[in-house]
């Protein structure tokens, strides 16, 4: 049972990832290939942006993802954001030092405008 | 229970339940699902010799706007406190991956305490979620 949903879309060629739910031990593995084929494939995109609109919790299993995730963007050249924390992500993410290694977004609209 | 990871889906049920049975604020509840999972994964996946499944006991409890969360497991003595701090100020490329889980509830929990009794490990950690 998987209580993650993911959704890909492209704007002006920037990859914008929305997961929806929750991203703990079983749904980090999932989420992380699909970070990394995204990164991988042939047409690689201008920049990437999670949206973390609709994601209600994070663990540390989902944050390893994030790294992963971020290290592979970094690799391929690919700007990593991170957009719209609630508040309890936002808590994880800066508990954990991760808001000082990824580039944090209030919105998608502000990611776009950088990325842009 | 059987301290396999397919077991978390229905733990993190039980606890939103027992949140919702006490009326307690859901923005609550997240610390509480982040520490059985950090804990309950970490016992499932190196709380026992090979080939052998642990057993757990999770228990939740409410005291004067309190809740304590508490597990315990028959594998061998393992004290997750002591574990290293990692290391937060690390670049993106020299991040080591993991560690992280303990980190967290050290500093999102009010309270952890760590025994061995009787040939169990037993975690409690404490938090005021009620003024």
């Amino acid at each position: 049972m998987s209580v993650l949903n993911t959704t890909l879309e492209t704007v002006n060629g920037v990859v914008v990832v929305l997961p929806e739910g929750r991203l703990d031990y079983d749904a980090a593995a999932g989420f992380q290939s699909t970070l990394e084929q995204t990164l991988a494939g042939s047409d690689k995109p201008r920049g990437m942006i999670i949206d973390c609109t609709s994601l209600s919790y994070v663990s540390s299993a989902g944050l390893r993802s994030f790294l992963v995730g971020a290290r592979a963007a970094k690799s391929a050249g690919v700007p990593f954001v991170v957009c719209s924390l609630s508040q309890s992500v936002r808590e994880v993410f800066t508990v954990s030092g991760f808001s000082r290694i990824i580039e944090e977004h209030a919105d998608r609209a502000a990611a776009l405008a950088k990325l842009g | 229970m059987r301290g396999v990871p397919a077991e978390l889906a229905g733990l993190t049920a039980w606890l939103q339940g027992f949140w919702d049975a006490h009326a307690l604020p859901p923005e609550s509840a997240f610390t509480f699902e982040l520490a059985l999972e950090e804990l309950f994964v970490n016992i499932a996946t190196h709380g026992a010799a090979p080939g052998r499944e642990p057993a757990v006991e999770v228990s939740l409890a409410l005291n004067d706007g309190e809740v304590a969360l508490c597990l315990e497991d028959d594998g061998p003595a393992f004290d997750p406190l002591a574990a290293p701090m990692p290391d937060l100020d690390a670049a993106l490329e020299d991040r080591p991956i993991g560690g992280l889980g303990i980190h967290l509830l050290r500093e999102m929990m009010d309270e952890l305490e760590y025994a061995r009794l009787e040939g169990r490990n037993r975690l409690t950690l404490r938090k005021r979620i009620v003024s």
